[in-house]
């Protein structure tokens, strides 16, 4: 803010405070006339309510007094008299830059020690799962939920069983995480929908849930489509996420019958936004190190 | 000193100049506060990367507004460590030329929304907006399913390109022209969903490293 509008605002905080300030200073020498009955001689409701006299009390002018010793000193060292920065310089930019300065060095010690530990030590420290849990929680839960245990309404995968589409392993999972990952299931609808309950019914066998060994029979054949992407045998592909049908591990849906018939049909594609803008890889090792510790045993994350 | 007391008693007793000159000293904050930044605000320019509404995103933006989103979302995260750090960056005014009204706000039940282009995919936008405790289940927030039944209205979005435009939107006559192609088939739910995953997002600044 500069020329004409500082003035203004300069001219108007002079007016304003040099009209209160002559108030403040000469109301109080001001002699009011009192009449013999000790008021004022104001009268309200028919004389019922009379204006008396009194000083205004010590207390009341010292802290109006060092209310415009608080208004001018601040003025001085603050912005917010025109265009003047103000004596320390301050401004609310500057004040955030130093507040990340500062954050950044109470973190930098333990991002430090992080960098240093594996992944399996990472996993067993309990200040390293406790800040990746938050970090869950803020970015990942919305579509992982807060268990990591996925939203099959979503296509979401569960995080802490032992299936992975795009691989398990440390490295996999930190660039499904900074990258994104897009997978594409084309819609088939075009088999008709006979074949396509026949292979749903095939998909469902693949992990041993409930299904019509006739359907599934019929099914069988046709599965040489899906091998291109699921592979053979169902067991998926990493390169291309395509997830295993042969685990009871699933995406979209529970397992039922309908949703993978809609799946075929109509095809479906999860989508898994990049973070790499919003998280760095020391956030995502630790949120990994959470990922870990909850899932135990059934992870099949290694390496590095 | 009893003639200084006449100037008291004259605006004491007479309700109408009391009210005069307590209208006179408060307007002086507001003349002060209010005045230059009301004219300055038409010297700010668009940040690098920041556009005009698509037709598909400006039809989002007047549902979002027409929905209240705003009475629980703002779109302004403040220069505060806690909130860039959830966020992303403070927002700066150059950011929201286009927005008109502008979406900043000092009031949030639900969080920020100024940087939340891309954090989720279109998918969790739609179910969310359908039904949001299907993907969050401890959320307060109302679900909008009719905004997937209902088409938006091509003529009305032209009309309003138009306005901008006339206010000084960059905006060409081609722009207008292609908006009803643009438009077609689309619901606001489509709408409302592709203006949520423009919010903060500028292609042209990215590039930078």
């Amino acid at each position: 803010m500069n020329g004409f509008w500082s003035l203004w605002v300069m001219g108007l905080v002079v007016l304003n405070a040099g009209i209160t300030f002559f108030l403040f200073v000469w109301a109080q020498k001001v002699e009011i006339p009192v009449l013999p009955d000790g008021t004022t001689g104001h009268v309200w409701a028919h004389g019922v309510l009379r204006e008396g006299l009194r000083r205004l009390p010590r207390w009341w002018v010292f802290a109006s007094a060092s209310f415009f010793v608080w208004g001018v000193g601040y003025l001085l060292l603050f912005p917010g008299f025109g265009g003047f920065k103000g004596l320390l310089g301050w401004s609310s930019h500057a004040q955030h830059a130093a507040d990340v300065a500062v954050n950044e060095a109470n973190i930098a010690e333990l991002k430090a020690r992080f960098a240093k530990m594996s992944p399996e030590d990472l996993a067993a420290n309990p200040v390293a799962i406790r800040i990746g849990e938050r970090l869950f929680i803020d970015n990942c839960a919305a579509c992982h939920q807060r268990d990591a245990r996925g939203n099959p309404l979503l296509g979401a995968p569960n995080l802490v069983d032992a299936s992975w589409h795009w691989g398990g392993d440390t490295a996999s999972i930190t660039t499904s995480i900074l990258e994104g990952r897009q997978g594409l299931m084309p819609p088939l609808g075009s088999l008709g929908a006979d074949t396509v309950t026949d292979l749903a019914h095939y998909v469902l066998s693949l992990s041993g849930a409930p299904h019509d060994p006739a359907r599934a029979a019929a099914g069988e054949p046709q599965f040489a489509l899906c091998s291109a992407c699921h592979g053979p045998t169902g067991e998926g592909n990493p390169v291309l996420g395509a997830p295993s049908l042969v685990d009871s591990s699933w995406t979209w849906g529970k397992g039922d019958l309908a949703m993978i018939e809609h799946v075929i049909t109509d095809g479906v594609s999860g989508v898994m936004p990049a973070w790499k803008g919003r998280l760095g890889t020391d956030e995502t090792r630790v949120i990994i190190a959470w990922l870990r510790s909850q899932a135990g045993d059934r992870l099949a994350m290694t390496g590095r | 000193m009893a003639k200084g007391y006449r100037y008291f008693e004259a605006i004491e007793k007479h309700a109408g100049k009391l009210g005069i000159f307590t209208a006179i000293m408060v307007s002086i904050g507001g003349l002060a506060e209010i005045t230059p930044l009301f004219v300055e605000a038409h010297a700010i320019t668009a940040a690098e990367g920041v556009k005009p509404y698509d037709p598909l995103r400006l039809a989002g933006k007047d549902i979002y507004v027409r929905e209240g989103c705003y009475l629980c979302h703002t779109q302004m995260i403040r220069s505060l460590r806690a909130e860039t750090q959830r966020y992303g960056d403070y927002s700066v005014s150059s950011e929201s030329v286009y927005d008109r009204p502008h979406q900043w706000g000092s009031k949030r039940t639900g969080p920020d929304l100024a940087r939340v282009g891309g954090k989720y995919s279109d998918d969790w936008q739609r179910l969310h907006l359908m039904d949001p405790r299907a993907v969050v289940g401890e959320s307060n927030m109302p679900g909008y399913p009719w905004l997937a039944d209902e088409p938006v209205d091509a003529a009305d979005i032209v009309a309003r390109m138009r306005t901008l435009k006339r206010l000084g939107d960059p905006y060409t006559d081609a722009d207008i022209a292609a908006a009803p192609e643009a438009l077609d088939g689309r619901t606001a739910m489509d709408a409302l969903v592709a203006y949520l995953q423009g919010l903060g997002v500028r292609p042209d600044a990215e590039a930078a490293p």
